[in-house]
């Protein structure tokens, strides 16, 4: 018999997601076979719980009073000054959202709220990294030296909004009505629900989104607003400049084609289960077949310090490695310990290589 | 055990400052989220301030929830995405995903008492369950015991419809081949008869 079709119809059928057409088919099937009514039988009932054991008591009391305690200290952020007229936040909020205007440099290609929504911002130093949540649940790591602006509350049928500039990694809550957007100086990045990675420095070349579940649309904002779409484990690299070559208007036929610069390319997999990308993430420092001068630059960021090179030929040295410490010396004595290069620290603490 | 209609209208009086509809809420909704919450932070106390902390933001934000378009759905992603902050707080810097689920907290069963099946079958069912991938049996119980569509859970878990419907027609098939191995076509008749 034809069990497969079987079992899903009644799979189907469970789920409340039966076409009348399959409905018919499920009948006859059911006719055919008794074994399969008393299965059906054993499937449409009420199932009940099999593990309540542990259930704790008086949840509602309980909770209640945590209900309570919470709602001392929110109040105020839920109901943002409306009564009284308070001059500082106002300032605030104006001061903030021409940031936004500038920041997003004139190109926020959908309406502007007619009211400007209060702004906040997080900002890491360099050597920190922190994870935040923002008002609709998503959660982002933002790595060191970087700077994420949102509004403190996402409004009601309006698309999600936020500006990067450094690297974060988010882990989007869906919400189909209101789209996830990720600003940054080179690219728009449009989201339904996913995670993903995004490195903007602005001291850096080339501006770089990592996927690693879900799908994302990155817009590149002057190169005709062309979009391209990424699937997980796959990386978007594009450079900063992009855009002052590019700066005139590109013509109907252009769109298709992506500007030779832009590419496409798979995350790269250190180790099992260890992604460069988004190792900083999980606290690991991760980098593949990477010459020295870029791993310096990374070490600057990771542990915010200062390291030079003597000696200009060791910048094109190649290392690969994954790190988990606090201390950059150990960093630097594991990759010594290649006895490619030598290291000292002078008076100021900045680091040489030689 | 899911009234759609029941949780909208609780929902909508909630963001109108309804306290008591809000006490209905949590009571029509805190077993199956503190179950699902408790299937990832492995925990039921855990999973009981996790649920708290879901109502507690719902409170908070019960103005500007107006736009929810599926309160039950909406609440469940909530739960999950708490949950897994939990997690991940728990033990540090794991990247912490559905992947591994408690599925103690999962199991659902049929019930013997109904008299359609003996407490020696209910349990061999149980078992069957037990032994599908956690994800699996997360995606049979959302759908069988919380009664979600394919597009709810699909939208919950982040996967497609197609995968679920795969899923659970998996489960199905692993349950009923259990039940073939333990009951010849006249057993499966004389159950039927008892029944009816």
């Amino acid at each position: 018999m034809d069990k497969e079709k079987f079992y899903n119809l009644l799979a189907r059928e469970i789920a409340n997601e039966l076409t009348s057409a399959e409905a018919e088919k499920l009948q006859q099937l059911l006719q055919e076979y008794p074994d399969a009514f008393y299965i059906r039988e054993v499937f449409t009932r009420q199932w009940k719980e099999a593990a309540q054991k542990e259930l704790p008591h008086n949840m509602l009391e309980k909770h209640q009073k945590r209900l309570q305690a919470a709602s001392f200290t929110v109040e105020d952020e839920a109901v943002p000054a409306r009564q009284v007229f308070r001059l500082w936040p106002r300032i605030t909020a104006v001061a903030a959202s021409i940031v936004l205007i500038v920041f997003a440099g004139w190109k926020i290609q959908h309406r502007v709220p007619a009211k400007p929504l209060p702004l906040a911002q997080k900002v890491t130093l360099k050597g920190t990294r922190s994870q935040m949540l923002l008002p609709d649940g998503s959660r982002v790591w933002l790595n060191s030296g970087s700077r994420l602006e949102y509004p403190k509350t996402f409004a009601a049928g309006q698309p999600r909004i936020v500006q990067l500039e450094g690297e974060a990694f988010f882990q989007v809550a869906t919400d189909a009505n209101r789209p996830f957007r990720v600003q940054t100086k080179s690219f728009t990045i449009l989201v339904l629900g996913t995670s993903f990675n995004v490195r903007a420095y602005p001291g850096e070349s080339s501006a770089v989104t990592s996927l690693v579940e879900g799908s994302v649309e990155v817009q590149l904002d002057k190169a005709g607003k062309q979009k391209v779409a990424l699937h997980p484990n796959e990386k978007l690299t594009v450079p900063a400049n992009l855009f002052d070559i590019e700066d005139e208007p590109v013509s109907k036929t252009d769109t298709r084609k992506l500007p030779a610069t832009v590419y496409k390319q798979q995350l790269t997999h250190v180790r099992d289960s260890i992604v460069s990308e988004t190792a900083w993430v999980k606290n690991k420092l991760a980098f593949k077949h990477l010459q020295l001068e870029k791993v310096t630059a990374l070490l600057e960021q990771w542990y915010g310090a200062e390291i030079g090179f003597h000696n200009q030929q060791k910048r094109s040295l190649y290392f690969t490695g994954v790190f988990e410490t606090d201390r950059l010396d150990d960093v630097l004595a594991a990759l010594a310990s290649t006895s490619s290069f030598t290291y000292i620290k002078d008076a100021s603490g900045k680091i040489w290589i030689e | 055990m899911r009234n759609d209609e029941q949780i909208r209208s609780l929902f909508e009086k909630v963001c109108n400052d309804d306290m008591q509809a809000y006490n209905e809420l949590y009571l029509a909704l805190c077993n199956r989220l503190l179950h699902f919450s408790a299937a990832i932070v492995s925990s039921f106390h855990l999973a009981e301030e996790v649920v708290s902390d879901v109502f507690i933001a719902i409170w908070q934000k019960r103005h500007q929830l107006t736009h929810v378009q599926n309160p039950a759905v909406y609440l469940y992603v909530i739960t999950k995405n708490l949950s897994l902050n939990t997690l991940r707080q728990q033990r540090r810097h794991l990247h912490a995903s559905l992947e591994l689920l408690d599925i103690s907290a999962l199991q659902i069963a049929p019930d013997a008492e109904s008299g359609m099946i003996s407490s020696e079958v209910s349990g061999k069912i149980e078992a069957a369950i037990r032994s599908l991938p956690a994800r699996c049996q997360l995606i049979f119980r959302l759908v069988k015991h919380d009664q979600f569509s394919y597009r709810e859970v699909a939208e919950l878990l982040n996967i497609s419809p197609k995968t679920v419907d795969a899923q659970l027609t998996i489960a199905i098939k692993k349950v009923t081949e259990t039940l073939r191995f333990d009951l010849s076509g006249e057993v499966a008749k004389s159950y039927l008869h008892l029944d009816s």
